[in-house]
């Protein structure tokens, strides 16, 4: 409890001074020397306890945000120093806990996992009134964007392309902003790719004597393929201007359309092959900079705050590669009549055009759903290998494919979108159906053997497939059905967030506990020391919450007591995701006896013991959070009902579609989003509307030159 | 406590962290360039061939040496080994019988965590399921440690065009095996070829002159960090353009050793023409020091087996079932292909062993490692992925002519391909403790580290 009260009045004090930023005079005269009284003995030069040194942090904190971050929790939960060392001043200690808060929130912490760095108290804490920017920046396109760009200029063909972009394999949000760039191994691929494309751009076959174009060729380039006449300048033009418009939709400049037409000249002269030379200019084009990444400098007129809004183009193509994955120009027009009118209109044609959008089934919103993936992660249900079970069907593909309709229904319904997501009572089952060839029966699920309806009569015997999964004996043919009460509700306890979530051979109450630490509390919890070895001990004897014990040790402790509270209820269900009421342990004593007439072991012998789905809130932020849970379905409802929990899906969704961490800059841009939730009765399109028109979307501010600060 | 990376080094990790296999190898051989020629010391080489359709482990027995077959029982509880001494090979290895002094034929490792029909594609290479680019292949680990002009070859025989199943730079990243010799050939040789050849390789000149300088100009409108991301793209194009200058300044050297191909360039050429171009122009391209890493595939993944008329075997799905063709029973035709494997791989061992370096040849410092890319059959077990070595590595293997088993799956001292590969990782200096994806049901097994079995 004491911990808690010098938490919320660091917090206090902290939200008092949100309104401006650290000031780097403080460092030398107030931090710096504290560090140095109380932390560099043991975490300096000469010894470097937990493998963590900090006499090199210096005031350009987001250099250092995820040490500056440690600095100021160890220190604001009283953790840092030691009970045995001396203890610090606690005003000075306050201090240096609110500088670290405001200076980490100026310059945000880079990787996606990083963003709840940021007490969530000083985003929501007060409202906000000035809106804010993004740095000035490029964004490599990300796969599934690369592979539309290629749809759109090889014809809608992918055959023999390689997509030569990969993402970040942890968890949580992987397509950020500031992470990828293109290396050596990406770009060969790249150019690979590029002279497959204009072959297929260029092909020909000769028709009456003369070469005509093939199809899926491009008219405008096929004409540049006659190797003994000199194409006229003019048709050189063309065939520039018409890749720029399918590689980067956008007409060349007349300064680009000039050095384009020059790589043909040098080429067609140095080695007198004119179709390889207007091959290799066509090619150059698909590998530009402004082809392979999205533009997002800010070339608006500048305000007097310096910052600037995105060209038309730049919104454009922001806005269509943000829902979708195709650099299109879907509304050039509006948005062009719109800048004339100012920045209030400007917002207002991006506004329509998602709302369209969000409503069009046939836009390209894909990206979208991609959130709720992403956000939950139960998609990677697959990646965890498990044994094939006895008697029933472990097809993690299709748990995935029953949660990704269950979120689409929520999605489509657009009410309260993330309770219900949290909370519903309703479940798809098995939902993928097909047609049984050897048996006629249209409309049966994917993953029953055999599928019903089970034909008793012609001697079939059921031997489960997915259902039982879910908890049903038979394959409801109406669905969402709702789960069977009291067993499970909401995404964190469908089948295929609880196997995403879970190891080869158990459950993971760890992980979870992180889970709805950081997606739900907007906590944070440092990643595993270095040298620490996790190991639950494997003791098939007793219960794994039982086991999972090993972490009250102290030094443990203090981090997972952030986590496996929270992650315990979940103990409801094992690790297939089915529901139960017992958990399975060895019974030692009938292992030991069941023997054959020689003395020699038989096998082991399980027994059921008592399930416990109890849990624990603590350090939540929230008062009314705080607390004993008896059960996940009590957690969820909990915390679901919460304005944090709330705010926090919102921070998520920012991150997402911004494609970067929020800065307490962007504290209005979070605040408008939340407010925009509300009023609209849990709107899902109108968050992203609300968060594609902010100024964090919308605006941008240079940033430094190397070397300078920020 | 995680250090804390400046931004910098965040992208240019996250850069090594997908394509590290290919970025370092460039960096490593200017390094090794500068410090007087590194790869000149140590001169090792491996090669990798991989055939579809399984490997018999009855294809590994030599004579005097029975095993029994694994559908029975486990064929062996224990680790076995035998000297090829006086034994003769069975006849689908008699062509490498001139080099069974340098041979090592391993069975009993399992990949079961490959396990898939017909191919197990890139888990053959990479110790991982099927159907996702979890890591790099072990042909791309070990470029890394074996720096070259192009860090790794990769070339085969399809009927699909370049497969991209078999080779994989870093997670999410296949490699083409590009399986047409005409394509291999231009890039590798074309920088002395006459003709067509030698225009396109200006044009990707002139390409990369342009574009580096084209992103230069993109790069202008920005500042501090972003700028730094397209640094990336430039130093790529750069890289590249330096490559062309080196192939330049290696000219004499490519052209003495540039094959002459002729009629297997032909689009329309048999698999075993291809192939034999395939590993003509592999052999060529270690022998100019174009590279040290060549992976040679026959087959596309799936049910890509690869047709062979001209050898009487026109589906090699068919004879995967027990079918017949001309009279000749199915065990006769799947000998006749490999056959034509391990002729070409003896072929391609003798050129080594012509070639002097040091006070041996090139073979003394190379090792080939054939195998399937469906373990042990056309549907495989995984329980089993027999494995042929030819050569030393330097001194580092230890295969003089050795037959040697390994506990069966399940059984205590049991050993994966990944420990193979490990070995591998270890004797060309780039040991680590894990490769792949383990495998589940081997739990309590030790699959990291390398084979002492095989080390010298």
């Amino acid at each position: 409890m004491r911990r808690l009260i010098l938490f919320l009045g660091s917090l206090c004090f902290v939200a008092g001074s949100a309104a401006r930023a650290a000031d780097p005079a403080e460092f030398p005269t107030a931090v710096k020397p504290f560090l140095t009284a109380h932390c560099v003995k043991c975490h300096g030069p000469e010894k470097q306890a937990g493998d963590f040194r900090l006499d090199d942090l210096t005031a350009d904190v987001g250099k250092h945000a995820e040490r500056w971050a440690t600095v100021r929790d160890q220190v604001r939960d009283g953790l840092m120093p030691p009970a045995k060392e001396q203890k610090p001043d606690q005003a000075k200690a306050r201090q240096v806990v609110a500088w670290a808060s405001a200076a980490i929130g100026t310059r945000p912490a880079r990787l996606p996992n990083q963003g709840n760095l940021i007490p969530h108290e000083l985003l929501f804490g007060t409202p906000a009134t000035v809106g804010s920017a993004s740095p000035a920046r490029v964004w490599r396109l990300a796969p599934p964007a690369y592979q539309s760009f290629v749809r759109g200029v090889f014809r809608e063909r992918l055959d023999g392309i390689v997509s030569p972009f990969a993402l970040l394999g942890e968890r949580g949000f992987r397509d950020f902003a500031d992470l990828y760039s293109l290396d050596e191994a990406s770009t060969e691929l790249l150019l690979r790719n590029a002279a497959l494309i204009v072959d297929a751009q260029t092909g020909t076959e000769v028709k009456n004597g003369k070469p005509t174009g093939r199809n899926g060729s491009v008219r405008e380039f096929v004409e540049l393929m006659t190797p003994d006449v000199e194409p006229a300048r003019a048709k050189l033009e063309v065939a520039v201007q018409a890749q720029f418009r399918l590689a980067v939709a956008r007409p060349a400049t007349p300064d680009e359309v000039e050095r384009y037409v020059g790589l043909y000249q040098k080429g067609a002269k140095n080695t007198g092959d004119r179709p390889g030379a207007a091959k290799t200019m066509l090619q150059a084009v698909l590998l530009r900079a402004d082809a392979m990444y999205r533009y997002e400098v800010g070339t608006g007129p500048a305000e007097a705050s310096g910052r600037r809004m995105l060209s038309p183009l730049e919104i454009e193509q922001a806005v269509s590669l943000t829902l979708g994955n195709k650099r299109v120009p879907p509304f050039a027009t509006a948005l062009n009549v719109a800048s004339a009118k100012g920045t209030a209109a400007i917002r207002e044609a991006v506004a329509n055009h998602v709302r369209v959008s969000l409503s069009d089934p046939k836009a390209d919103t894909e990206r979208v759903m991609g959130f709720f993936r992403e956000y939950f992660e139960y998609h990677r249900a697959p990646e965890v290998f498990k044994d094939k079970p006895k008697d029933f069907v472990h097809a993690a593909s299709q748990l995935v494919a029953d949660t990704d309709r269950l979120v689409a229904e929520i999605v489509a319904s657009d009410k309260d979108v993330f309770r219900e997501l949290l909370t519903t009572q309703k479940t798809f089952v098995n939902y993928t159906v097909r047609d049984d060839k050897k048996t006629n029966r249209k409309n049966v699920p994917m993953q029953s053997v055999p599928p019903p309806p089970f034909r008793k009569e012609k001697g079939e015997v059921f031997k489960a497939g997915v259902e039982p999964v879910y908890g049903f004996t038979d394959w409801p043919e109406t669905q969402p059905v709702e789960s069977p009460k009291d067993t499970r509700i909401g995404v964190l306890m469908q089948p295929s967030w609880l196997v995403a979530w879970s190891t080869n051979f158990e459950t993971d109450p760890v992980r979870r506990g992180r889970w709805v630490r950081e997606r739900l509390l907007g906590g944070t919890v440092p990643d595993l020391p270095i040298g620490v070895v996790a190991q639950v001990p494997d003791e098939p004897h007793r219960t794994f919450r039982d086991r999972l014990t090993v972490t009250r040790a102290a030094q443990c402790w203090k981090c997972h007591q952030k986590m496996d509270e929270l992650g315990l209820p979940f103990e409801q269900f094992d690790h297939y995701g089915r529901f139960r009421t017992t958990e399975t342990v060895r019974d030692t004593e009938a292992t030991a006896k069941n023997v054959d007439k020689k003395g020699k072991l038989l096998g082991p012998v399980d027994k059921q013991v008592r399930l416990v789905t109890t849990g624990l809130i603590v350090d939540s932020g929230v008062p009314s959070l705080e607390g004993a849970v008896k059960d996940p379905r009590d957690m969820i409802r909990k915390i679901a009902n919460s304005d944090r929990a709330r705010q926090v899906f919102v921070r998520h969704a920012f991150r997402y579609f911004l494609g970067r961490n929020e800065s307490l800059a962007d504290a209005k841009s979070l605040q408008d989003a939340d407010a925009a939730y509300v009023k609209s009765g849990g709107s899902f399109k109108a968050l992203v509307e609300s968060l594609l028109t902010s100024d964090s979307f919308l605006y941008r501010v240079a940033t430094a030159a190397p070397g300078g600060a920020k | 406590m995680t250090t804390q990376a400046t931004r910098r080094d965040v992208l240019k990790g996250v850069g090594l962290g997908a394509g590290a296999t290919v970025l370092s190898p460039i960096l490593g051989s200017l390094a090794a360039h500068a410090a007087g020629d590194a790869a000149a010391a140590n001169p090792k080489r491996v090669v990798f061939v991989l055939q579809s359709n399984g490997m018999n482990p009855a294809h590994l027995l030599p004579s005097g040496v029975e095993r029994k077959s694994a559908n029975s029982d486990s064929p062996t509880q224990k680790f076995t080994e035998h000297s090829l001494d006086g034994r003769t090979l069975h006849k689908a290895l008699e062509p490498l019988a001139p080099f069974q002094k340098r041979l090592a034929l391993v069975q009993g490792l399992s990949n079961k965590i490959a396990l898939s029909d017909h191919s197990g594609e890139l888990g053959a290479l990479g110790c991982y399921p099927k159907g996702k680019v979890h890591a790099a292949t072990i042909d791309h680990a070990v470029a890394e440690a074996l720096p070259g002009v192009f860090p790794h070859v990769g070339v085969g025989y399809s009927d699909r065009g370049n497969a991209y199943c078999y080779s994989a730079s870093g997670p999410g990243r296949a490699v083409p095996i590009v399986c047409s010799p005409a394509d291999a050939f231009k890039t590798l040789f074309g920088s002395v070829a006459a003709g067509s050849d030698r225009a396109s390789f200006d044009h990707r000149t002139n390409l990369l002159d342009f574009l580096s300088d084209d992103v230069k100009r993109s790069r202008a409108a920005l500042a501090g960090e972003e700028r730094q991301k397209l640094d990336g793209y430039v130093e790529a194009f750069e890289a590249l353009h330096a490559r062309q200058a080196k192939l330049v300044a290696m000219a004499d050297a490519i052209r003495k050793n540039t094959p002459k191909l002729n009629e297997k360039l032909a689009k329309e050429a048999t698999a075993s023409l291809t192939l034999e171009a395939q590993f003509e122009i592999a052999g060529a391209a270690l022998v100019a020091g174009l590279t040290r890493v060549v992976t040679i595939t026959s087959g596309g993944g799936g049910q890509a087996f690869g047709k062979y008329p001209e050898l009487g075997v026109p589906d090699l799905h068919h004879i995967g079932h027990g079918g017949s063709y001309e009279g000749k029973t199915a065990e006769e035709c799947f000998v006749t292909i490999r056959r034509t494997h391990t002729t070409l791989i003896a072929g391609l061992a003798k050129k080594l062993e012509s070639i002097k370096e040091g006070d041996g040849t090139m073979l003394d410092n190379t090792v080939i490692v054939y195998l399937s890319d469906s373990g042990d059959s056309h549907h495989p077990t995984g329980k089993q992925w027999p494995v042929v070595l030819l050569g030393n590595l330097g001194g580092k293997l230890k295969t003089n002519g050795r037959y040697i088993d390994f506990p069966f799956y399940g059984k205590p001292g049991h050993r994966t391909l990944a420990n193979l590969y490990l070995t591998l990782l270890h004797a060309v200096g780039k040991p680590r403790e894990k490769f792949g994806i383990p495998d589940i049901g081997l739990k309590d097994f030790d699959q990291t580290g390398p084979l002492g079995e095989l080390l010298a």
